[in-house]
This record gives structure tokens, C-alpha cells and sequence, in this order.
């Protein structure tokens, strides 16, 4: 104990002294470093420099910069620092475990327990609430988890459904505005077996994907002249294509909220019709529903412009999803398995759906067992070697970090290879948030977010050495 | 063994007998190519299905084929085709591609039907079933390795007028959408009734037959009178319409703290351990209905079974339940182990549960010697067998009965083409205690396989 002090207090000195010296503009050089890229080969000695805060060069022959300052890393292993990309750490200020605080009460059979409308936090039908609306800066498990080496955090809204917009913080932030790098970073989509539940993701889905629709139609009006425009409209059964819709429409011209009949390009035409369509629906285009921002954004999804965190916690969730929302609703997701769940049936036994989505999963950093039994099973290396991208769900308790690599170590032993299980921890996640050309590996023109062990990371005897966001070295200690 | 040659015997008249059938292949309609003679135009469509999707085809051959009516082929052939029982018969001819799992030596039966249970994937055990529906939940294994491959989940209902909210489960593993079979297959309702509550239930009874008239009646009066009202039902009727269409079955229990609560088993009896007088009123519920009811362990029935007969009414037993007699009159009370026997002989349908819960409650447990006792279905029917019901019918308390009382008798209970591909392989005689289930098929796909599962693998068969 009292050599680890030690070491953590000349850490301490050293780390005060280089912030310093890389707020100079002074280019950082790990020298003698056995450097793991996770892209790539692993460098078994080589030099790695950082500049401006982003990785420089590295390489076995990269030359130290004049002017830089020498880190030797003899002995050391440098990795990309940690992603999480599940956490609510901050929330409800006090940052609860994420296994206990997400997805919802559960009761025995792993069944959800709340009643319709239910999961933790309820259901939830608001895509586009901001879950750093809820952010209270001044806490310091950011902190704590950036010196247990997250250096990417996703802070995740809580609730079945669409509990709403997920961030990605800076976990060094002194205050909100700090801490927020984008509060926007992807929808959370969190399944849960209720009839509230599925009923939201069909209804909204099928909405949103007539908004997809709808603005694929191409914008008919605009290049004829507006008053020729106006009339043809009017007129149901001038042209063969505005049929079906006008068709629909007048019967449920007075009902705003319904988002379905809206087939025209809304933009376009409002300010010519709005004085006399009120008064005679039933031949006229009734006025435009209001978009509604919830379906707009899940529009957006469909379309790529948006990603999506979809958690399914069990092989009976991913059914239930599969019954309510269609094969062809396909967005740029990640799904995030917040605990094993033996008793619904863990992921491995959905291999199939799973691998038509093509998308990455992550996974809690444990090993689970056949249910209500202790045969030990091992459902990252089952995805893995069905070829899934396989990252890991790293929670967002700083006490529950320290045992990461142990926990990685696991996996590595019962069989998952050690490259997929680092690449689990960084890359994986990084693309889950989208962040993974800026953070996820070692590579030139990325983030200096660095990890230094001491030794080999997995190795009971290794252990963190330092941490480095964006070029700087973070005390290890407040 | 005096028994065998009447079963060869039954055997050989059953096969000629099923010739049909086998041939026929699906007597039931409205199942894709599954009609013999299909109508004329009705005959593209299925082809046209059948040519896109072909079928899958499982044959369980060799087998002692015991087909849940209470007759059993000997080294038959259960062929199978994607979910349903496509034919069963000796010398069948298998079609190109099928997959063959050998039964020899061993016995084939009807998937056992629970008539009560909770847990086993039913999820919340709450409407609607179909959400929250859990197909990897491990007790399903554990049910399957019992045999049974359907229950019933939920809430039977009960109180003074009918209710309920339920749900016939398939133990479907790893498959959402086909576990849910039928919701609100059953009503229940409790007897005794006090003198209130029975006229109310009377009147209820006679107004929604009186709506159910109206409304057949009603396309006849509305092309007479543009302006004719639609006929409403009156309210509360939701449960009792159901009823009085087929469409649900009326469950009776006793109310409990009546004066003469049905058997309960430990209860007692309620007063000296005779509920006679309790029958009958849920007799009098039967004739007020006009349909046959089913009546929750009584502990009297053996006394009356023909007055039960007589309404159509049918009976859940639990055949271990003991209710004491009282040593004044041990003639007219207590419960008896004979009951099952007796009331089958009087031609009343029986199904047979465990000993413990409301309405059965057939749940598996995970009590006992390392959660792998053997509270199992087939040995509460073998008490029944030791109580002198005959061996073929006491299978059928577990099948084809058992699935009456749940009014799902055209889906499950019994080996017949067209009916679900619900099948059970077993290492001997279903009723032996020794015996256990190898394999399991539900809707046609293998869910379970006593190798495979850590339950009872270690144990040699």
C-alpha cells in the first residue's frame, strides 16, 4: 500500500509538471514503449509522440522531435483509453450503478416489473428530451472514471422506449458546459417486454418510417408556379400519383396529432392554403399536421442522419423486438446488453437476428452460466466467432473499473482473443458512439487519449500507470 | 399383462382405422394444402404457398404411438410437417427430405396439457400474454422435461360473476410468437352463490341470451326497419357471451368460505368432508348456462357422477388430494382415491393436476432434491390408474381431456392429423414413475432433449 502511495505520489509530481509542459505546445515523446494501436500490430518497442493533443507519429522507427519531452515507457504498455459507451454516471446525482439503475426493475424469469408504461424509469416516449438536461456538473465520478482510464463517456437517458437524446462528455469537465462534448450523440432506444413498451417502438417506427417516405417523394411544387401548383392540389384526381393521399386525407382532416396523412412536402405549400382550407375540408387540403420533433428525429435515424443505442438485455427482448418491429426498419444502431440474463436467455442464443443487423454489440465484461445452473458460458466469444463485432458495456462505477482488465482477462481466458477483447473496450464502443475517427486506437491525427500500464494490462501484476486525455496526463490523484 | 392382447388388438383395428386419416393427411381445414379436396378455387392459393415455402417434414418412427384418445399403435410413425401432425400410421410414406428421429423401444404421446400453472415463461402471468411472454425462461425446460407442453396461465377468475383473465401458453423455447395459443380461454366463477347474487347472475344470464338472439336477428331487421337499433350487450356480459358461444370455457371453484367448500385437500372437506350440495349448485350454474362446466377438485364428485354427466360438465382432480372422512357417515365422505376411475366410467372428462395451489396449480417446482423432484404430471395420472382408472384413459386426463377442459381440444391433446405437432418421446410407459421424456416437439421444432439439458442427463434411461 504504502509503495503504491509512493509511486502515486511522484505520479502526482511528475503529472503536475507535464500538464504543465504539454500546455506549453511541447510535443510529448513515449519512448521504448511496447505501443498496442488496436488497428495494426502491436509495436513491441517503439516511440509514440503526441502534439496538440492528438497522436503525432508512432512507430518501432519514429524519430523523438526536438524540443519534446522523453517519457520512457520501458517496460510499459501504452493502449487507447477506455470508451464507455453505456453509463448514466452523474445522473440523478449520485451515479448509481449502471446494471442496477437501467432497464428497469426486474423480478424473477428476469421479467420486467412494472406494469404497462413500465421499465426504470417508465416508459418513455420522447426521443428528443436531452439527457444532459438532467446533467449536474460538480461530481466527481467523472473524474474518477477518467483516472480508472475512461477517457470517451456516454451518458445514457433512462426509461423503456425512447427515454430520449444521449451525450458524450468530456469526463474532465468542471461544468456542464465543459463537460458536454455533443448532447446529441444518439438516440437511446431501450427494449422492454411490456405491451407499452413494444406498442411505442411499433407505432413510432411505422410513423417515422412514413416520414421517410414522404420526404422521398420528390418536391413536386416547387418548380411549377405557385398558383398552378395550389389548384392542382386542391383537386383530387388531376394527377393519378396525388390520388391515394388526397384520397385519405379529408377524413381526418380535423385530427392534428396523427402524423400518417401528411404525404405532401410540407414545406412548400402552407402560406397559399392556410386562409380558405379550414373552411371546407372536405375538398380542400386540410392544414398541415404539426410535425411532430419525436418522429422527425426517428426519421432522421431511418435515414442514417442519426445512430441509435438499442439496449436488449435478453434473447426474450430481441424476439419481442423482432415481433413489433420489422426486419426493414434498419438505422445505425449499436445494441447494448446491460447484464447477462440467464433466465430470459442471454444473446448468444439470438446469434442469427443479431448478425443481420450488422451493427456492433456490446456486452457486459463477464462470463454468464447456463440458467440455474453453474456451467459457465461464454457469450462474447459465441458472438465473436459468429462474426458480431463484440464491445463491452464497462458501467459507469469507478470501483467496479478498477477491475477491468481482470474482468478482460477473463474473457481472454476462457477463449476470446485478446485483440477482439481490447478492441472491445475502445474500438467497438468508439463506433458505437460514432466517435471512432477521432477516439477507439492509436493512430495518427487522433485523440492522445492514452492508457500507460505497467507491464502487460491483463497480467494480475500490470497495473495503470497513467492516463492521458488529449495529450495531457491526468493527476491520479484530487 | 392381461391387458396386452386387447391392445394389439386395438392396435391392428386402429390401424386399418387410420388409414384415412393418414391419407387424407390433415382432415382439418383451412390449413395450406392441407385439404384433401380443396374447392376449386380455393386450390391455387395453397399451391401457390406451398411452392414458395415448402415444407419442413419430422418423422418419429418406431415408436409405441399413444395417440392421447386412449388407443396406442405399436411401432407406428408420427409424421410431422412444419408445425402441424401431418399423419400417423404404420407404413407411411415419408416424404423426400424429412428428418427422421428414431422412437424404437421407445413411447410417443400428445404433449402433457397442464391445466393450471404459473411461471414457465407466462411472463407477468398478466393480459396481454402475448407481451411479455418469456421464451427462454429455464423452467420451460424444466416443464418440458415433465411433459408438459401447454398450460394454462393466469387468472382462472372466480367471485360471483364469471371473470378471469388468462391465457393457454405453448412451452414454444426460443420462439415469442408461439407460445401464446388462446387468451381467456376460461371464465371462472364461484359457487356457492348467495340468493342475491344468483338472481342477478340469472337475470344476466337470460338478458345475453336474449342479445345473443337479438343480435342473430338483427341483419334480418335492419334490411326490414333502415333505422332498426343495434342490439347492446348488456353490461358485464363480456365474460358470460363467451361462455354461451363456446368460445370460453366456465370454470367453477369453490368459494372458499362458503359453507361447503369443494375438497381443497387440506381444507378439510368443509362440512365433514362432503361437498355434494356444492356440486350441485354448480350443476344448476350448468343448466342455467346450458353448457357443461368444469369443476375444480371437488372432493364429492365420486357420489354423484351422474348428475355431473348429465350437464356435460367435466372434472379436475388432483388424485393425491386427501380429504379425511368423517368416521359418522365414512360412506358419503372424504375425498377418494376411486374418484377418477368412477367419474370416467360415468363418461365425465377428467384431467388430472398436482396437489397444491387454486385451480391446480400445475407449476413446476424448483423445491425438492436440488429442484429435480418428481412432482410431475404423469405421476399424479398413474395415482389415478392406482385409484383403478383404466391405463389408456388415465394418459387421456393428461391430453386429450385435459385440453377439453381448457377448450383448446381441436388444437392439443391428441396425435391426429392437423392437430399441433405437441409430441413427447418418452423411455417407457407415460405413466411409469420410471420413466422419462427424451425428447419434446413443440410445434414441430425440438425443444427439448434430456442429453442436452443439465436437469436429468446424468440419469441413465
Amino acid at each position: 500500500m504504502s509503495m503504491q502511495k509512493k509511486s502515486l505520489a511522484i505520479l502526482l509530481a511528475l503529472a503536475t509538471a507535464s500538464a504543465a509542459l504539454a500546455q506549453d505546445g511541447r510535443p510529448v515523446a513515449f519512448v521504448n514503449a511496447r505501443i498496442v494501436p488496436i488497428t495494426g500490430d502491436v509495436i513491441e518497442r517503439g516511440t509514440l509522440v503526441v502534439k496538440n493533443g492528438k497522436i503525432e507519429a508512432l512507430g518501432a522507427d519514429v524519430a523523438t522531435p526536438p524540443g519534446a519531452r522523453v517519457v520512457d515507457a520501458s517496460g510499459k504498455t501504452i493502449l487507447p483509453g477506455l470508451v464507455s459507451a453505456v453509463s448514466r454516471a452523474g445522473l440523478a446525482g449520485g451515479g448509481p450503478r449502471v446494471e442496477e439503475s437501467m432497464g428497469g426493475g426486474r423480478r424473477r424469469g428476469g421479467m420486467p416489473m412494472p406494469m404497462p408504461g413500465g421499465g426504470g424509469g417508465g416508459t418513455q416516449n420522447r426521443p428528443t428530451a436531452k439527457v444532459t438536461d438532467g446533467l449536474y456538473a460538480k461530481q466527481t465520478v467523472f473524474v474518477e472514471l477518467l483516472r480508472q482510464g475512461v477517457t470517451t463517456l456516454a451518458l445514457n437517458p433512462v426509461g423503456g422506449a425512447f427515454p430520449g437524446l444521449g451525450a458524450l462528455l468530456r469526463p474532465d469537465g468542471k461544468s456542464v458546459a465543459e463537460l458536454v462534448a455533443n448532447d446529441s450523440a444518439f438516440v437511446q432506444v431501450t427494449m422492454v417486454r411490456d405491451g407499452g413498451t413494444k406498442k411505442l417502438l411499433k407505432d413510432n417506427f411505422d410513423k417515422a418510417k412514413k416520414v421517410v417516405e414522404d420526404r422521398k417523394k420528390p418536391p413536386e411544387k416547387p418548380p411549377q408556379p405557385a398558383a398552378a401548383a395550389a389548384p392542382a392540389e386542391a383537386k383530387p384526381g388531376d394527377k393519378p400519383a396525388d390520388k391515394p393521399p388526397e384520397a385519405k386525407e379529408p377524413p381526418k382532416g380535423g385530427e392534428p396529432p396523427k402524423p400518417e396523412p401528411k404525404p405532401e412536402p410540407k414545406p412548400d405549400q402552407p402560406p397559399q392554403g392556410q386562409g380558405d382550407k379550414p373552411q371546407q375540408p372536405p375538398q380542400q387540403k386540410p392544414p398541415e399536421p404539426p410535425k411532430d420533433p419525436n418522429i422527425e428525429l426517428l426519421a432522421d435515424l431511418l435515414e442514417g442522419k442519426q445512430r441509435a443505442i438499442v439496449q436488449i438485455d435478453s434473447a426474450a427482448d430481441l424476439l419481442h423486438w423482432q415481433t413489433v418491429v420489422a426486419d426493414d426498419v434498419k438505422f445505425p444502431r449499436a445494441v447494448a446488453v446491460l447484464r447477462h440474463d440467464p433466465l430470459s436467455g442471454t444473446v448468444d442464443q439470438v446469434i442469427e437476428p443479431l448478425k443481420a443487423w450488422q451493427c456492433p454489440v456490446l456486452l457486459p465484461l463477464d462470463l454468464s452460466t447456463l440458467p440455474r445452473s453453474r456451467y459457465l458460458i461464454h457469450p462474447a466469444k459465441q458472438l465473436h466467432d459468429a462474426g458480431i463485432e463484440v464491445g463491452f458495456v464497462l458501467g459507469d462505477n469507478p470501483q467496479t473499473l478498477r477491475f477491468t482488465m481482470y474482468r478482460v482477462m477473463e474473457l481472454v481466458r476462457h477463449g476470446l482473443p485478446q485483440d477482439v477483447a481490447l478492441r472491445g473496450l475502445t474500438l467497438v464502443p468508439a463506433k458505437a458512439l460514432g466517435v471512432d475517427k477521432k477516439v477507439g486506437t492509436l493512430e495518427v491525427g487522433k485523440n492522445a487519449d492514452l492508457l500507460v500500464f505497467q507491464g502487460d494490462p491483463l497480467a494480475p501484476t500490470g497495473q495503470l500507470d497513467s492516463v492521458w486525455l488529449g495529450g495531457k496526463e491526468v493527476p491520479l490523484q484530487p | 399383462m392381461k391387458c396386452l392382447p386387447i391392445l394389439f388388438a386395438t392396435a391392428a383395428v386402429l390401424t386399418a382405422a387410420l388409414e384415412l386419416p393418414a391419407q387424407g393427411r390433415g382432415r382439418r381445414g383451412g390449413r395450406p394444402g392441407g385439404d384433401a379436396q380443396p374447392p376449386a378455387a380455393a386450390e391455387q392459393k395453397p399451391d401457390a404457398a406451398a411452392e414458395t415455402k415448402p415444407k419442413k417434414y419430422t418423422a418419429i418412427v418406431g415408436g409405441d404411438v399413444y395417440l392421447g384418445t386412449g388407443q396406442r399403435l405399436s411401432g407406428a410413425t408420427v409424421l410431422i410437417a412444419d408445425d402441424k401432425i401431418d399423419a400417423v400410421g404404420h407404413n407411411l410414406t415419408l416424404p423426400e427430405g424429412t428428418t427422421v428421429i428414431d422412437a424404437a423401444g421407445k413411447a410417443v404421446s400428445p404433449g402433457f396439457v397442464a391445466v393450471a400453472g404459473y411461471g414457465m415463461g407466462s411472463g407477468r402471468g398478466a393480459p396481454p400474454f402475448g407481451d411479455s411472454v418469456n421464451p427462454f425462461d429455464p423452467e420451460i425446460k424444466q416443464a418440458l422435461a415433465a411433459g408438459i407442453t401447454a398450460f394454462l396461465a393466469g387468472n382462472a377468475g372466480g367471485g360471483n360473476v364469471p371473470s378471469g383473465g388468462n391465457a393457454v401458453i405453448k412451452l414454444a423455447y426460443g420462439d415469442v410468437k408461439g407460445m401464446l395459443l388462446r387468451e381467456d380461454s376460461v371464465v371462472g366463477l364461484s359457487v356457492p352463490l348467495s340468493l342475491g347474487d344468483r338472481e342477478k347472475l340469472e337475470e344476466l344470464v337470460k338478458k345475453t341470451k336474449e342479445y345473443l338472439v337479438a343480435v342473430a336477428d338483427f341483419p334480418k331487421k335492419k334490411a326490414a326497419d333502415a333505422n332498426a337499433k343495434e342490439p347492446q350487450l348488456p353490461p358485464g356480459a363480456e365474460k358470460i357471451v363467451a361462455v354461451l358461444k363456446g368460445e370460453a370455457r366456465l370454470w367453477i371453484q369453490s368459494g372458499g368460505s362458503g359453507f361447503n367448500p369443494f375438497g381443497g385437500g387440506r381444507r378439510g372437506g368443509g362440512s365433514r368432508g362432503n361437498d355434494v350440495d356444492t356440486i350441485r349448485q354448480a350443476m344448476e350454474v350448468a343448466k342455467l348456462f346450458g353448457v357443461g362446466v368444469v369443476l375444480q377438485k371437488p372432493t364429492s364428485a365420486w357420489l354423484v357422477p351422474g348428475e355431473i354427466a348429465a350437464t356435460g360438465s367435466m372434472v379436475v382432480l388432483s388424485p393425491r388430494d386427501r380429504v379425511p372422512a368423517d368416521p359418522a357417515d365414512p360412506e358419503k365422505t372424504g375425498s377418494n382415491l376411486a374418484s377418477a376411475a368412477i367419474l370416467a366410467e360415468a363418461g365425465v372428462p377428467v384431467a388430472v393436476t398436482c396437489p397444491v395451489g387454486m385451480f391446480g396449480g400445475a407449476g413446476v417446482g424448483t423445491g425438492g432434491i436440488l429442484g429435480q423432484d418428481l412432482n410431475t404430471p404423469h405421476i399424479d395420472a398413474a395415482f389415478a390408474v392406482r385409484g383403478g382408472l383404466d391405463n389408456r384413459k388415465a394418459l387421456r386426463t393428461l391430453t386429450l381431456d385435459a385440453a377439453r377442459i381448457l377448450g383448446v381440444d381441436a388444437r392439443l391433446g391428441s396425435l391426429e392429423p392437423g392437430k399441433d405437432a405437441d409430441v413427447l418421446i418418452l423411455s417407457g410407459d407415460p405413466l411409469h414413475y420410471a420413466t422419462f421424456v427424451t425428447t419434446a416437439l413443440v410445434n414441430g421444432k425440438v425443444v427439448y432433449e434430456k442429453g442436452k439439458e443439465p436437469l436429468y442427463r446424468h440419469i441413465a434411461r
